[in-house]
């Protein structure tokens, strides 16, 4: 046989095969325990989903409560540092960097469990952009 | 590698099936099983009862990676490479030895092997009495028409290491058949 008549006699082997008997009734029995292989990515899914809509609750709230404690600081004592170490003087100010810390904290933590989730970084940030926007108001009024 | 054209308008039916209709998914099954039964068919040496399990393997975990199918080819073409990718799997672990391991003399004697080799049948026996990773080989390049680097790319090896490879394995497949090369 030549190599032509070879080849073409491999290429003719290429058809679609049934199977000799209904292979369905043993494929779907064994789904039942198949199922169980998707749960788990579907809860790992809504647990993501879950954390990221706590983050955005907490965030908002969050916001919130330091947009008032800011506009209701007229005064405020000094601080050097924005992490947790720093406290300022003033009891309404140390109460707002008590939180947006504690926050930023929840939120490193969350990150570490869903590191490409890009609303989470973005709530670090603004977060950060918090923080530091209160060292200023307490840098200013001190 | 050859598009699969069987299933134009199973989008509907692929979609449900991620979403867990059962109904759905048994459609799917009714219009590729064929498709995929004749690659592993080939791919396990034209052994039914191995090609029955390893075609049951295959659309168990084509339900389990349905959520993650995500339309970007044909799902015929989706699942047929899943299809192919579980009858390696089972070659590995197997621990079936590869081509170049293979020695001549652990061929079957073409003397008893039918003798005309025209004929599909015996072309097939032929290729079921390979060596599985020899088999692997030749059955993905020269039937299911794979290119070496995805057949490297699946088995693990480089493309000159595949081609070297399927050229064993046509040298093997003639003298299995008693024809010299």
């Amino acid at each position: 046989m030549n190599e032509f008549e070879w080849r073409r006699q491999l290429r003719e082997l290429h058809q679609p095969r049934e199977p000799g008997r209904d292979l369905w009734p043993a494929i779907d029995a064994a789904l039942d325990g198949a199922a169980g292989a998707r749960a788990p990515r579907r809860n790992q899914s809504q647990r993501r989903r879950w954390l990221l809509a706590a983050a955005l609750a907490a965030s908002v709230v969050l916001a919130g409560g330091v947009g008032w404690r800011l506009l209701q600081a007229p005064t405020a004592s000094t601080g050097t540092a924005a992490s947790s170490t720093w406290k300022p003087a003033d009891p309404r100010l140390a109460g707002a960097a008590i939180e947006l810390d504690a926050a930023r904290m929840e939120l490193e933590l969350a990150i570490r469990q869903a590191p490409d989730s890009a609303a989470l970084q973005r709530l670090l940030r603004h977060t950060e952009q918090q923080q530091a926007q209160l060292r200023h108001l307490a840098d200013r009024a001190s | 590698m050859p598009p699969v054209s069987t299933a134009a308008h199973d989008g509907d039916d692929v979609r449900a099936a991620a979403a867990g209709d059962r109904h759905a998914f048994q459609r799917l099954y009714r219009l590729h099983v064929g498709r995929v039964y004749g690659a592993l068919h080939r791919l396990a040496g034209y052994d039914h009862a191995r090609t029955e399990d390893l075609t049951q393997d295959a659309f168990i975990r084509a339900w389990q990676k349905l959520p993650d199918f995500r339309h970007e080819s044909a799902f015929g073409t989706w699942l047929y490479r899943l299809a192919v990718n579980v009858a390696l799997m089972d070659i590995r672990a197997r621990g079936a030895d590869p081509v170049s391991m293979v020695d001549d003399e652990h061929l079957p004697d073409p003397g008893d092997t039918p003798f005309c080799a025209a004929e599909r049948e015996e072309l097939e026996q032929a290729i079921g009495r390979l060596p599985p990773r020899a088999r692997a080989v030749l059955v993905l390049h020269d039937i299911e028409g794979w290119r070496h680097e995805d057949i490297g790319g699946e088995l693990g090896m480089a493309v000159g290491t595949s081609k070297a490879q399927l050229h064993r394995a046509r040298r093997l497949l003639r003298k299995t058949l008693g024809e010299d090369s």
